[in-house]
Protein backbone atom coordinates (compact mmCIF):
# COMPACT_ATOMS: atom_id res chain seq x y z
CA UNK A 1 0.00 0.00 0.00
CA UNK A 2 1.09 3.15 -1.16
CA UNK A 3 1.71 5.42 2.22
CA UNK A 4 1.57 9.35 1.80
CA UNK A 5 4.43 11.45 2.10
CA UNK A 6 4.45 13.51 5.22
CA UNK A 7 4.82 17.05 3.28
CA UNK A 8 1.30 15.72 1.30
CA UNK A 9 -0.14 14.61 4.53
CA UNK A 10 0.66 17.87 6.25
CA UNK A 11 -1.38 20.20 3.08
CA UNK A 12 -4.34 17.73 3.40
CA UNK A 13 -4.50 18.32 7.48
CA UNK A 14 -4.20 21.98 6.96
CA UNK A 15 -7.14 21.89 4.29
CA UNK A 16 -9.23 19.46 6.11
CA UNK A 17 -8.82 22.27 8.96
CA UNK A 18 -9.67 25.18 7.07
CA UNK A 19 -12.60 23.06 5.82
CA UNK A 20 -13.96 22.49 9.40
CA UNK A 21 -13.37 25.90 10.70
CA UNK A 22 -15.46 27.45 7.38
CA UNK A 23 -18.21 24.42 8.11
CA UNK A 24 -18.41 26.01 11.49
CA UNK A 25 -18.63 29.40 11.06
CA UNK A 26 -20.81 29.63 8.33
CA UNK A 27 -23.80 28.69 10.39
CA UNK A 28 -27.28 30.81 10.39
CA UNK A 29 -28.58 32.38 13.02
CA UNK A 30 -32.16 33.11 13.48
CA UNK A 31 -34.66 34.97 15.93
CA UNK A 32 -38.33 34.79 15.83
CA UNK A 33 -40.55 37.62 18.12
CA UNK A 34 -44.21 37.20 18.15
CA UNK A 35 -46.77 39.51 19.12
CA UNK A 36 -50.28 38.27 19.60
CA UNK A 37 -53.38 40.65 19.33
CA UNK A 38 -56.04 38.22 18.92
CA UNK A 39 -57.28 34.85 19.29
CA UNK A 40 -56.49 32.12 16.62
CA UNK A 41 -57.40 28.86 15.35
CA UNK A 42 -58.51 27.14 12.17
CA UNK A 43 -60.98 24.68 10.94
CA UNK A 44 -60.15 21.58 8.72
CA UNK A 45 -62.29 22.90 5.79
CA UNK A 46 -60.28 26.69 5.94
CA UNK A 47 -57.38 28.02 4.49
CA UNK A 48 -55.28 30.94 4.09
CA UNK A 49 -53.38 32.78 1.78
CA UNK A 50 -49.86 34.24 1.89
CA UNK A 51 -49.21 37.36 0.00
CA UNK A 52 -46.16 39.36 -0.49
CA UNK A 53 -45.83 43.01 -0.36
CA UNK A 54 -44.33 44.49 -3.72
CA UNK A 55 -45.22 48.07 -3.17
CA UNK A 56 -42.12 49.36 -1.74
CA UNK A 57 -40.03 51.84 -4.13
CA UNK A 58 -36.34 50.03 -3.83
CA UNK A 59 -37.14 46.08 -2.69
CA UNK A 60 -39.97 43.67 -3.07
CA UNK A 61 -41.06 40.10 -1.37
CA UNK A 62 -39.60 37.58 -3.41
CA UNK A 63 -42.42 35.44 -4.47
CA UNK A 64 -40.12 32.21 -3.83
CA UNK A 65 -39.61 32.93 -0.08
CA UNK A 66 -43.97 33.22 0.07
CA UNK A 67 -43.97 29.95 -1.73
CA UNK A 68 -41.34 28.39 0.35
CA UNK A 69 -43.39 29.95 3.41
CA UNK A 70 -46.43 28.36 1.85
CA UNK A 71 -45.17 24.94 1.24
CA UNK A 72 -43.58 24.22 4.50
CA UNK A 73 -46.95 25.37 6.31
CA UNK A 74 -48.86 22.77 4.16
CA UNK A 75 -46.74 20.29 5.29
CA UNK A 76 -45.91 18.09 8.16
CA UNK A 77 -47.62 17.74 11.37
CA UNK A 78 -50.91 20.16 11.91
CA UNK A 79 -50.28 21.21 8.08
CA UNK A 80 -52.70 24.16 7.14
CA UNK A 81 -54.45 24.72 3.86
CA UNK A 82 -52.62 27.56 1.72
CA UNK A 83 -53.88 28.84 -1.13
CA UNK A 84 -50.68 29.23 -3.38
CA UNK A 85 -50.64 33.43 -3.91
CA UNK A 86 -50.05 33.41 -7.78
CA UNK A 87 -53.67 31.60 -7.95
CA UNK A 88 -55.38 33.96 -5.37
CA UNK A 89 -53.93 37.03 -6.99
CA UNK A 90 -54.88 36.32 -10.27
CA UNK A 91 -58.65 34.96 -9.10
CA UNK A 92 -58.99 38.14 -7.49
CA UNK A 93 -57.80 40.37 -10.17
CA UNK A 94 -57.48 43.60 -9.84
CA UNK A 95 -58.07 43.93 -6.29
CA UNK A 96 -54.61 42.66 -4.83
CA UNK A 97 -51.80 44.07 -7.41
CA UNK A 98 -48.92 46.25 -6.01
CA UNK A 99 -50.71 49.26 -6.43
CA UNK A 100 -54.74 48.35 -5.67
CA UNK A 101 -53.31 45.67 -2.95
CA UNK A 102 -55.37 46.49 0.87
CA UNK A 103 -52.36 48.35 3.36
CA UNK A 104 -54.43 48.03 6.05
CA UNK A 105 -57.39 45.96 7.69
CA UNK A 106 -59.99 49.15 7.08
CA UNK A 107 -58.62 48.98 3.71
CA UNK A 108 -59.64 45.27 3.40
CA UNK A 109 -62.98 46.17 5.20
CA UNK A 110 -63.37 48.47 2.19
CA UNK A 111 -62.73 45.52 -0.03
CA UNK A 112 -65.09 42.56 1.48
CA UNK A 113 -67.87 45.66 0.52
CA UNK A 114 -67.07 44.48 -2.93
CA UNK A 115 -69.68 41.53 -3.43
CA UNK A 116 -67.41 39.86 -6.30
CA UNK A 117 -64.40 40.02 -3.60
CA UNK A 118 -66.53 38.64 -0.53
CA UNK A 119 -67.75 35.98 -2.89
CA UNK A 120 -64.32 35.01 -4.18
CA UNK A 121 -62.95 35.02 -0.49
CA UNK A 122 -65.79 32.01 0.52
CA UNK A 123 -65.23 30.33 -2.55
CA UNK A 124 -61.99 29.44 -1.35
CA UNK A 125 -62.73 29.18 2.16
CA UNK A 126 -60.21 31.42 3.44
CA UNK A 127 -59.98 32.43 7.03
CA UNK A 128 -56.77 34.32 7.30
CA UNK A 129 -54.59 36.44 5.02
CA UNK A 130 -50.85 36.89 6.08
CA UNK A 131 -48.73 39.24 4.65
CA UNK A 132 -44.58 38.79 4.28
CA UNK A 133 -42.91 41.57 4.04
CA UNK A 134 -39.15 41.80 4.27
CA UNK A 135 -36.27 41.00 2.20
CA UNK A 136 -32.53 39.64 2.38
CA UNK A 137 -29.61 41.94 2.45
CA UNK A 138 -26.34 41.05 0.95
CA UNK A 139 -23.16 42.99 2.76
CA UNK A 140 -19.40 42.29 4.00
CA UNK A 141 -18.12 41.29 0.79
CA UNK A 142 -14.35 40.38 0.98
CA UNK A 143 -11.49 38.94 -0.23
CA UNK A 144 -11.01 37.80 -3.98
CA UNK A 145 -10.71 34.64 -5.79
CA UNK A 146 -8.58 33.91 -9.33
CA UNK A 147 -9.06 31.50 -11.96
CA UNK A 148 -6.75 30.73 -14.38
CA UNK A 149 -6.70 28.37 -17.52
CA UNK A 150 -3.60 26.68 -19.40
CA UNK A 151 -2.22 23.97 -21.44
CA UNK A 152 -1.12 22.31 -18.07
CA UNK A 153 -4.70 22.71 -16.60
CA UNK A 154 -7.11 24.70 -14.78
CA UNK A 155 -7.56 26.02 -10.78
CA UNK A 156 -8.82 28.71 -8.74
CA UNK A 157 -7.07 30.61 -5.82
CA UNK A 158 -8.03 32.80 -3.67
CA UNK A 159 -10.48 33.38 -0.74
CA UNK A 160 -14.01 35.34 -0.78
CA UNK A 161 -17.01 35.55 2.30
CA UNK A 162 -20.10 37.63 2.71
CA UNK A 163 -22.49 37.98 5.02
CA UNK A 164 -26.45 37.48 4.66
CA UNK A 165 -29.16 39.38 6.63
CA UNK A 166 -32.95 38.22 5.87
CA UNK A 167 -35.51 40.25 7.93
CA UNK A 168 -39.26 39.58 6.99
CA UNK A 169 -42.34 40.60 8.91
CA UNK A 170 -45.73 38.44 8.47
CA UNK A 171 -48.88 40.04 9.58
CA UNK A 172 -51.71 38.43 10.26
CA UNK A 173 -55.38 39.44 9.30
CA UNK A 174 -58.61 37.85 10.31
CA UNK A 175 -60.76 37.59 7.28
CA UNK A 176 -63.58 36.99 9.13
CA UNK A 177 -63.64 39.70 11.81
CA UNK A 178 -61.43 41.73 9.57
CA UNK A 179 -58.78 42.50 12.48
CA UNK A 180 -54.96 41.79 12.23
CA UNK A 181 -54.42 39.17 15.02
CA UNK A 182 -51.03 38.99 15.09
CA UNK A 183 -47.55 39.74 13.69
CA UNK A 184 -44.60 37.51 13.97
CA UNK A 185 -40.79 38.94 12.99
CA UNK A 186 -37.83 36.55 11.73
CA UNK A 187 -34.41 37.61 11.02
CA UNK A 188 -31.73 35.17 10.51
CA UNK A 189 -28.42 36.43 9.70
CA UNK A 190 -24.95 34.08 8.59
CA UNK A 191 -21.49 34.19 7.05
CA UNK A 192 -20.97 32.36 3.63
CA UNK A 193 -17.32 31.53 2.45
CA UNK A 194 -15.82 30.58 -0.74
CA UNK A 195 -12.59 28.59 -0.42
CA UNK A 196 -10.60 27.85 -3.71
CA UNK A 197 -7.69 25.83 -3.90
CA UNK A 198 -7.73 24.64 -6.97
CA UNK A 199 -11.26 24.03 -7.04
CA UNK A 200 -13.62 26.70 -5.37
CA UNK A 201 -15.42 24.89 -2.62
CA UNK A 202 -18.55 27.12 -1.21
CA UNK A 203 -19.96 27.09 1.74
CA UNK A 204 -23.08 29.10 1.64
CA UNK A 205 -25.44 30.02 5.12
CA UNK A 206 -28.72 29.33 3.73
CA UNK A 207 -30.12 32.40 5.42
CA UNK A 208 -32.93 33.04 3.78
CA UNK A 209 -34.09 29.37 3.65
CA UNK A 210 -33.28 28.89 7.35
CA UNK A 211 -35.72 32.52 7.94
CA UNK A 212 -38.26 30.61 5.80
CA UNK A 213 -38.43 27.55 8.18
CA UNK A 214 -38.28 29.07 11.28
CA UNK A 215 -41.06 31.78 9.62
CA UNK A 216 -43.26 28.89 8.42
CA UNK A 217 -42.90 26.64 11.76
CA UNK A 218 -43.74 29.52 13.61
CA UNK A 219 -46.71 30.89 11.72
CA UNK A 220 -48.03 27.44 11.78
CA UNK A 221 -48.44 27.30 15.28
CA UNK A 222 -49.76 30.84 15.81
CA UNK A 223 -52.66 30.24 13.27
CA UNK A 224 -53.56 26.87 15.39
CA UNK A 225 -53.78 28.68 18.07
CA UNK A 226 -50.97 27.25 20.11
CA UNK B 1 11.38 7.69 -35.60
CA UNK B 2 8.21 6.46 -33.95
CA UNK B 3 8.43 8.39 -31.26
CA UNK B 4 9.51 12.20 -33.18
CA UNK B 5 5.94 11.25 -35.62
CA UNK B 6 4.20 10.34 -32.10
CA UNK B 7 4.95 13.73 -30.34
CA UNK B 8 4.04 16.11 -34.22
CA UNK B 9 0.61 14.21 -34.15
CA UNK B 10 0.18 14.81 -30.42
CA UNK B 11 1.14 18.62 -31.20
CA UNK B 12 -1.18 19.04 -34.15
CA UNK B 13 -4.09 18.07 -32.24
CA UNK B 14 -3.49 20.48 -29.21
CA UNK B 15 -2.91 23.05 -32.00
CA UNK B 16 -6.35 21.98 -33.42
CA UNK B 17 -8.37 22.00 -30.09
CA UNK B 18 -6.58 25.73 -29.59
CA UNK B 19 -8.22 27.14 -32.64
CA UNK B 20 -11.11 25.30 -32.13
CA UNK B 21 -11.36 27.11 -28.98
CA UNK B 22 -10.66 30.54 -30.52
CA UNK B 23 -13.56 30.27 -32.85
CA UNK B 24 -15.96 28.93 -30.29
CA UNK B 25 -15.05 32.21 -28.18
CA UNK B 26 -14.56 34.70 -31.03
CA UNK B 27 -18.36 33.29 -32.52
CA UNK B 28 -19.73 33.97 -28.67
CA UNK B 29 -17.95 37.53 -28.50
CA UNK B 30 -19.80 38.46 -32.00
CA UNK B 31 -22.93 37.07 -30.56
CA UNK B 32 -22.81 39.12 -27.58
CA UNK B 33 -22.32 42.67 -29.33
CA UNK B 34 -25.48 42.56 -31.69
CA UNK B 35 -28.83 44.14 -30.13
CA UNK B 36 -30.65 41.28 -28.00
CA UNK B 37 -34.69 41.25 -29.51
CA UNK B 38 -37.02 41.12 -26.43
CA UNK B 39 -41.23 40.17 -27.30
CA UNK B 40 -43.36 40.80 -24.63
CA UNK B 41 -45.46 37.54 -23.21
CA UNK B 42 -47.58 37.57 -20.60
CA UNK B 43 -50.61 36.08 -19.08
CA UNK B 44 -53.38 38.78 -18.35
CA UNK B 45 -56.40 37.61 -15.97
CA UNK B 46 -59.98 38.61 -17.17
CA UNK B 47 -60.60 41.38 -14.25
CA UNK B 48 -63.47 40.93 -11.10
CA UNK B 49 -65.01 44.34 -11.91
CA UNK B 50 -69.01 45.32 -12.53
CA UNK B 51 -69.56 45.44 -16.66
CA UNK B 52 -70.87 48.93 -17.82
CA UNK B 53 -74.02 48.50 -20.43
CA UNK B 54 -72.00 50.03 -23.36
CA UNK B 55 -71.00 48.08 -26.80
CA UNK B 56 -67.71 49.50 -27.66
CA UNK B 57 -65.51 49.09 -30.25
CA UNK B 58 -61.50 49.01 -29.60
CA UNK B 59 -59.23 50.63 -32.05
CA UNK B 60 -55.55 49.07 -32.36
CA UNK B 61 -53.82 51.19 -35.13
CA UNK B 62 -50.46 50.06 -36.52
CA UNK B 63 -48.69 51.82 -34.34
CA UNK B 64 -49.84 49.65 -30.95
CA UNK B 65 -49.32 46.54 -32.52
CA UNK B 66 -45.63 47.19 -34.18
CA UNK B 67 -44.65 49.24 -31.19
CA UNK B 68 -41.29 48.48 -29.82
CA UNK B 69 -38.88 50.30 -27.75
CA UNK B 70 -35.21 50.67 -28.32
CA UNK B 71 -32.61 50.69 -25.26
CA UNK B 72 -29.04 52.59 -26.41
CA UNK B 73 -25.98 51.70 -24.45
CA UNK B 74 -24.12 54.73 -22.77
CA UNK B 75 -22.14 54.62 -25.99
CA UNK B 76 -25.18 54.85 -28.41
CA UNK B 77 -25.31 51.12 -29.52
CA UNK B 78 -28.55 49.60 -29.88
CA UNK B 79 -28.71 46.95 -26.47
CA UNK B 80 -32.55 45.57 -26.29
CA UNK B 81 -35.28 45.87 -28.90
CA UNK B 82 -38.18 44.97 -26.88
CA UNK B 83 -41.64 44.90 -28.65
CA UNK B 84 -44.73 44.99 -26.83
CA UNK B 85 -47.71 45.41 -29.45
CA UNK B 86 -48.71 42.02 -29.12
CA UNK B 87 -49.10 42.09 -25.39
CA UNK B 88 -50.77 45.05 -25.16
CA UNK B 89 -53.37 43.47 -27.40
CA UNK B 90 -53.48 40.51 -25.72
CA UNK B 91 -53.91 42.57 -22.26
CA UNK B 92 -56.70 44.76 -23.76
CA UNK B 93 -58.59 41.84 -24.91
CA UNK B 94 -58.37 40.08 -21.55
CA UNK B 95 -59.97 43.40 -20.09
CA UNK B 96 -62.13 45.37 -22.28
CA UNK B 97 -64.80 42.42 -22.20
CA UNK B 98 -65.10 41.98 -18.55
CA UNK B 99 -65.44 45.89 -18.64
CA UNK B 100 -68.13 46.24 -21.42
CA UNK B 101 -70.95 44.64 -22.38
CA UNK B 102 -69.50 43.95 -25.78
CA UNK B 103 -66.35 44.63 -27.60
CA UNK B 104 -65.42 44.83 -31.56
CA UNK B 105 -61.83 45.09 -32.28
CA UNK B 106 -61.31 47.02 -35.21
CA UNK B 107 -57.94 48.63 -37.15
CA UNK B 108 -58.71 51.95 -37.52
CA UNK B 109 -60.88 55.50 -35.87
CA UNK B 110 -62.59 55.29 -39.47
CA UNK B 111 -63.66 51.68 -39.33
CA UNK B 112 -64.61 51.85 -35.84
CA UNK B 113 -67.49 55.18 -36.80
CA UNK B 114 -68.90 52.92 -39.46
CA UNK B 115 -69.93 50.27 -36.65
CA UNK B 116 -72.29 52.21 -35.53
CA UNK B 117 -71.99 51.69 -31.50
CA UNK B 118 -72.09 53.27 -28.01
CA UNK B 119 -68.70 54.55 -28.27
CA UNK B 120 -65.11 54.54 -29.68
CA UNK B 121 -61.97 53.91 -27.10
CA UNK B 122 -58.49 54.30 -28.71
CA UNK B 123 -55.61 54.03 -27.02
CA UNK B 124 -52.18 54.92 -27.92
CA UNK B 125 -48.74 54.18 -26.49
CA UNK B 126 -46.56 57.89 -25.49
CA UNK B 127 -43.37 56.71 -23.88
CA UNK B 128 -41.97 53.62 -22.61
CA UNK B 129 -39.00 53.67 -20.53
CA UNK B 130 -36.21 51.24 -19.11
CA UNK B 131 -34.22 51.10 -16.41
CA UNK B 132 -31.44 48.38 -16.02
CA UNK B 133 -29.56 47.51 -12.87
CA UNK B 134 -26.15 47.96 -14.33
CA UNK B 135 -27.37 51.41 -15.36
CA UNK B 136 -29.17 52.76 -12.18
CA UNK B 137 -27.04 50.30 -9.74
CA UNK B 138 -30.34 49.60 -8.39
CA UNK B 139 -31.13 45.70 -7.90
CA UNK B 140 -34.23 45.60 -9.53
CA UNK B 141 -35.35 46.05 -13.36
CA UNK B 142 -37.96 48.63 -13.72
CA UNK B 143 -40.61 49.23 -16.91
CA UNK B 144 -42.77 52.86 -17.05
CA UNK B 145 -45.26 53.62 -19.99
CA UNK B 146 -47.13 56.57 -20.49
CA UNK B 147 -50.40 56.06 -21.98
CA UNK B 148 -52.66 58.69 -23.88
CA UNK B 149 -56.79 57.04 -23.42
CA UNK B 150 -59.26 58.29 -25.74
CA UNK B 151 -62.82 57.96 -25.83
CA UNK B 152 -65.14 58.94 -28.55
CA UNK B 153 -68.87 58.54 -28.76
CA UNK B 154 -69.89 56.65 -31.49
CA UNK B 155 -70.06 58.76 -34.37
CA UNK B 156 -66.47 59.75 -33.45
CA UNK B 157 -67.50 63.15 -31.53
CA UNK B 158 -64.42 62.98 -28.62
CA UNK B 159 -65.74 62.54 -24.77
CA UNK B 160 -62.18 61.99 -22.62
CA UNK B 161 -58.95 62.27 -23.37
CA UNK B 162 -56.55 61.33 -20.40
CA UNK B 163 -53.16 60.07 -19.76
CA UNK B 164 -52.87 56.81 -17.68
CA UNK B 165 -49.10 55.55 -16.26
CA UNK B 166 -48.13 52.26 -15.43
CA UNK B 167 -45.19 50.92 -13.62
CA UNK B 168 -43.26 47.39 -13.10
CA UNK B 169 -40.54 46.22 -11.28
CA UNK B 170 -38.84 42.78 -11.07
CA UNK B 171 -35.45 42.19 -9.03
CA UNK B 172 -32.41 40.67 -10.15
CA UNK B 173 -31.60 37.06 -9.18
CA UNK B 174 -28.83 34.54 -9.64
CA UNK B 175 -29.40 32.66 -13.19
CA UNK B 176 -31.98 34.55 -14.86
CA UNK B 177 -30.61 36.47 -17.88
CA UNK B 178 -31.56 40.01 -18.57
CA UNK B 179 -34.00 39.34 -21.16
CA UNK B 180 -36.62 36.97 -18.85
CA UNK B 181 -35.99 40.03 -16.22
CA UNK B 182 -37.24 42.58 -18.82
CA UNK B 183 -40.40 40.39 -19.83
CA UNK B 184 -41.19 39.85 -16.35
CA UNK B 185 -40.74 43.48 -15.51
CA UNK B 186 -43.02 44.79 -18.51
CA UNK B 187 -45.38 42.25 -17.63
CA UNK B 188 -45.85 43.39 -13.77
CA UNK B 189 -46.09 47.13 -15.40
CA UNK B 190 -48.86 45.36 -17.98
CA UNK B 191 -50.99 44.43 -15.16
CA UNK B 192 -50.41 47.66 -13.52
CA UNK B 193 -52.47 49.31 -16.19
CA UNK B 194 -55.37 46.58 -16.58
CA UNK B 195 -55.98 47.10 -12.85
CA UNK B 196 -55.66 50.64 -12.53
CA UNK B 197 -57.74 51.27 -16.30
CA UNK B 198 -60.18 48.87 -14.99
CA UNK B 199 -60.96 50.53 -11.52
CA UNK B 200 -60.15 54.15 -12.65
CA UNK B 201 -62.24 53.65 -16.15
CA UNK B 202 -65.83 55.00 -15.20
CA UNK B 203 -64.22 57.56 -12.44
CA UNK B 204 -62.74 59.96 -15.49
CA UNK B 205 -64.54 62.55 -15.02
CA UNK B 206 -66.41 62.66 -18.72
CA UNK B 207 -66.90 59.48 -18.61
CA UNK B 208 -68.73 59.65 -15.45
CA UNK B 209 -70.77 62.33 -16.54
CA UNK B 210 -71.13 60.56 -20.53
CA UNK B 211 -72.42 57.52 -18.40
CA UNK B 212 -75.08 59.31 -16.53
CA UNK B 213 -76.31 61.22 -19.39
CA UNK B 214 -77.37 57.72 -21.35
Amino acid sequence: MTQLSAPTKRHLQALAGLVLLTVLGSCTSTTVDEFRQGATGIDSGESIVILGRRHASDYETRAEFVDCVGERMNSGSDSISVIPEKEFVDAMFPWFEPRTAPLRTRDLERLMAEQVVADKMEEFGIRYMVWLDGFTETSGRTGSISCTVGPGGAGCFGFGSWEDDSNFDARVWDVGSLQNVGTISTDATGQSYVPALVIPIPLIARVEANACTRLADQLKQFVNGE
Amino acid sequence: MNSVSGQTTSTNTFYKRVKSLCVAALAVLLAGCGVSNVVIEGNYPTPNVASLPVNVAVVFDQALRDFHYIEYSEIGDEEYNIASGDSHIALFSAILPAMFESVVMVDSLEEAQGLGLDAIFYPVIDEFQLALPQKTKLDVYEVWIRYNMRFFAGDGDPIADWVQTSYGKTPTETMRGTDAAINDAAVVALRDLASSFSLSFAQVPEIKDWIAAR
